[in-house]
């Protein structure tokens, strides 16, 4: 066990050295930014979830079977969150970390660095499950007046309930291994991806959403009751903690014992297993992954199809800078899962369209459509905002320990920035105006409104875009072993309230002269000379905004990439 | 062809290079060589303009690196210490994209890299993604894509890590080559022997100031050690400065 102890030392360590940095001062700036965001959203699924079961109970007769039904979708969310995000945590902790051929050069034995890794990784999936599931006990809690002993047996049930989520990833992760051919790893991340894209479509094609609302949909009551008070899989970890919590809150002390113990049990016996296991397979899987990744592709003599047309231009830092970005970014297959879940993201969006009952709203169909479609305008690039956190906010992190080789060439960062932003900016645009013109066709809107949405999304993308690029130059992170993550960091949090902001200014600028001059063309009158400059200024500021989100990040971030040197 | 005036660069409160002042000549192969955080990596970042200095000027071939440094990079062959490259790239399409920054032409691309790429042996390997090279391919791979646009310059930190002894003679003949073309070499290097073998002039630089340059024979009569090898006369410098 001292071996274990030792190997969590050095984590522990540069936590802790992490408050003595030089960059103390921002680093505390950060801590309460992100504190103050995590605090909301904390608050925020508590008062939501608090107001809901306190309507669940004035619903007489089954007011209780809608709050336990939801406790109990809550907590088999919880548990396949901490099955996917500790499978992705583990594949990383036990196989692609870069100090692991340092760690396993070590006098410990590979059953001693298995375990200190999947402590590593059992803390760093769960805590925000953990963290963010707390409001939800507590206004359960409250509401149906939970005592002191529906709080023990959370903290009781908590434990063995994320011990089991990381214990059965840690087993599915080291077999995977074991039985790939080495360096297929990351291809898991793929095949899990698309295997979650097709669930997550599927369930929610059954689900049929917008009918759930409407019980006259369901042969009878009876039968809609019967659907809800449907119990869960034993076998299910889920079931366990939601029995346990069941019980405690009706008052059975014994029951809620009875699952507790089945929850600790199942986690006894599941680490029994996944150590078993891993001092089987671990090592092997260790040495499989040591040698040469091998593609999801085979290999193409002359391959360059992902930007031969690009070879077509002239040659330069343009074609350089771009064929290189296209090249690794459709080669890395971490990309792709995260891909096909945006894909996912945008069919539901999509969906969401074809399937609003604007018929049945008592406000006038014609309205409503140009409603939506004007508030579409701000959706769709809070889309754009996620794919470019997710995709052109690392873009400059993602150049890594590579990076002398741009500050070596005879290229500026100016135009090197520049050439990230073409290079996102062209598919991004095309994305946008296939978002807009898509849901514009579905709500049949007017003319006007159809070049209004699809101007404003053009002029808005640039500036995201070049806020993506620049913020990420300002805030990079070379060492990252996955750089995608910038988002999450200081700079990425920065990144998305200043494209909030943006995008909230725009249509808010843009309301009112809308609105005055769809009222005018519906009434059959033209505009007053005062509305007509109230439309100039706020066009012309809309504009000029747009003009400063391009130019006042892509400055920023080459100045600081300039000063990093 | 390189002009060092004054170069100084801090880190906070430490002084890692102190007022440098050096000059290679075209066709001048010039050894770099102190101990571990004399300032020698810091020095050739500085010249490669991967590192701003914090006063002092680097000038390549009459270009001043602050004032012009694009039009500086591009008559530099850059080779840092450690070769980290676009893993996801192949072997030819690096070369490709090194062509493209430094505005070598596709007409005489695929020559020059082939003809590389077989002299530092990697050509079998030219379609094959990077992350499948080992640490010296890679070491060679950047090599090659230094050399593809002629520079007048070439800046090198620790040529011979990594490079197996076939290799190490094949760099060592290529800057010797390319030194008799008049291009000018400044590389740093722990490998004594080599700085001996190859330099026709070397500076010794300890915590950030240069306490010695000359010839091996002029050092060697600087440290009073006519007979002794480039490593002892290192170490009695060195040692001198670390008491004095």
């Amino acid at each position: 066990m001292n071996g274990v102890l030792t190997l969590l030392k050095p984590r522990l360590w540069s936590f802790l050295n992490g408050n003595v940095a030089r960059d103390r001062e921002p680093r505390n700036i950060k801590w309460l930014l992100f504190g103050g965001i995590g605090f909301l959203f904390w608050a925020g699924i508590f008062t939501v979830f608090y107001r809901v079961l306190r309507y669940f109970q004035g619903v007489e007769g089954f007011g209780d079977i809608l709050a336990y039904k939801l406790l109990s979708m809550v907590l088999i969310t919880f548990f396949a969150l901490l099955i996917f995000s500790s499978i992705i945590t583990a594949l990383s902790k036990f196989y692609l970390s870069r100090d692991l051929v340092l760690v396993h050069a070590l006098p410990v034995s590979p059953a001693q660095i298995f375990l200190a890794r999947w402590i590593e990784s059992t803390i760093d999936s769960t805590w925000m499950v953990v963290v963010y599931s707390l409001p939800i006990f507590l206004s359960y809690g409250i509401v149906y007046r939970g005592g002191i002993l529906f709080y023990a047996t959370i903290l009781g049930a908590l434990l063995p309930f994320c011990l089991i989520g990381s214990a059965l990833s840690a087993i599915a992760v080291v077999l995977v291994a074991r039985f790939l051919p080495a360096g297929r790893i990351r291809t898991v991340f793929v095949f899990l991806s698309l295997v979650l894209f097709v669930i997550l479509l599927i369930a929610f094609r059954m689900m049929r959403p917008e009918q759930l609302t409407n019980p006259d949909t369901f042969a009878s009551v009876l039968l809609y009751f019967r659907s809800l008070e449907t119990p869960g899989s034993p076998w299910l970890p889920s079931t366990w903690i939601y029995d346990s919590l069941r019980e405690v809150l009706s008052g059975n002390r014994s029951g809620a014992l009875f699952h507790l113990a089945l929850l600790w049990s199942g986690a006894a016996a599941l680490g029994y297993l996944m150590t078993w296991i891993a001092g089987a397979a671990y090592f092997q899987g260790f040495s499989k992954a040591q040698t040469t990744a091998e593609r999801l592709l085979p290999s193409r003599q002359g391959r360059g199809a992902a930007g031969a047309w690009l070879l077509g231009f002239p040659s330069g830092p343009t074609r350089a800078f771009a064929v290189k970005e296209i090249k690794t970014f459709t080669r890395d297959q971490t990309q792709w899962p995260q891909i096909f879940l945006m894909i996912a993201l945008i069919v539901v969006y999509l969906y969401n369209f074809s399937v609003l009952p604007l018929d049945k709203s008592p406000i006038k169909t014609f309205y409503l459509q140009n409603l939506f479609s004007f508030l579409n305008m701000g959706l769709a690039a809070f889309v754009l905002t996620a794919l470019s956190a997710r995709f052109i906010f690392p873009a400059v992190s993602t150049e890594g320990v590579a990076f002398w080789i741009v500050r070596a060439s005879p290229v500026s960062i100016r135009s090197f920035l520049w050439v990230k932003f073409w290079v996102y900016f062209l598919p991004l645009a095309i994305l946008a105006e296939f978002l807009i013109v898509a849901t514009n066709l579905l709500l049949q809107v007017t003319d006007l409104m159809m070049i209004l949405s699809t101007a404003t999304v053009l002029l808005m993308v640039p500036g995201i875009v070049a806020m993506g690029v620049g913020l990420g130059a300002a805030y990079p992170d070379f060492q990252s072993e996955n750089p995608a993550q910038a988002v999450t960091s200081f700079g990425g949090l920065l990144f998305m309230i200043l494209c909030a902001g943006f995008i909230g200014f725009i249509v808010i600028l843009e309301t009112g002269p809308v609105y005055s001059v769809f009222m005018a063309s519906l009434n059959g009158r033209g505009l007053a000379l005062l509305q007509w400059v109230w439309l100039a200024i706020s066009f012309a500021l809309v504009i000029l905004l747009c003009v400063l989100a391009v130019v006042l990040p892509m400055r920023l971030g080459e100045r600081r990439l300039k000063a990093l040197a | 062809m390189i002009e060092l005036t004054d170069l100084t660069k801090r880190y906070g409160k430490t002084l890692a290079v102190d007022r440098l002042n050096l000059s290679v000549a075209p066709g001048e192969i010039f050894g770099f060589i102190g101990p571990n955080g004399a300032g020698k990596t810091t020095t050739i970042r500085m010249m490669g303009g991967t590192l701003s200095p914090t006063a002092g000027a680097v000038v390549i071939d009459g270009i001043d690196m602050a004032a012009r440094p694009e039009e500086a990079k591009r008559r530099i062959g850059f080779i840092p210490d450690r070769p980290f490259l676009y893993e996801k790239l192949t072997g030819m399409e690096f070369m490709r994209f090194s062509a493209d920054l430094y505005g070598v032409g596709d007409g005489t691309f695929l020559q020059k890299a082939e003809e590389l790429l077989r002299t530092f042996g990697l050509f079998d390997w030219s379609h094959d993604l990077i992350e499948a090279y080992s640490h010296g391919m890679k070491q060679r791979l950047v090599i090659s894509a230094a050399l593809l646009h002629n520079p007048r310059v070439i800046v090198v930190d620790e040529p011979m890590v990594g490079l197996d002894p076939a290799a190490i003679k094949m760099v060592k003949d290529i800057l010797k080559d390319l030194a008799r073309r008049g291009t000018a070499v400044f590389m740093s290097t722990h490998t004594l022997s080599v700085a001996e073998d190859l330099c026709d002039r070397i500076g010794i630089i300890h915590r950030g100031a240069l306490i010695a340059l000359g010839t091996t024979r002029e050092l060697k009569r600087l440290a009073q050690a006519q007979q002794a090898d480039l490593e002892e006369v290192f170490l009695k410098l060195t040692e001198e400065q670390t008491l004095s």
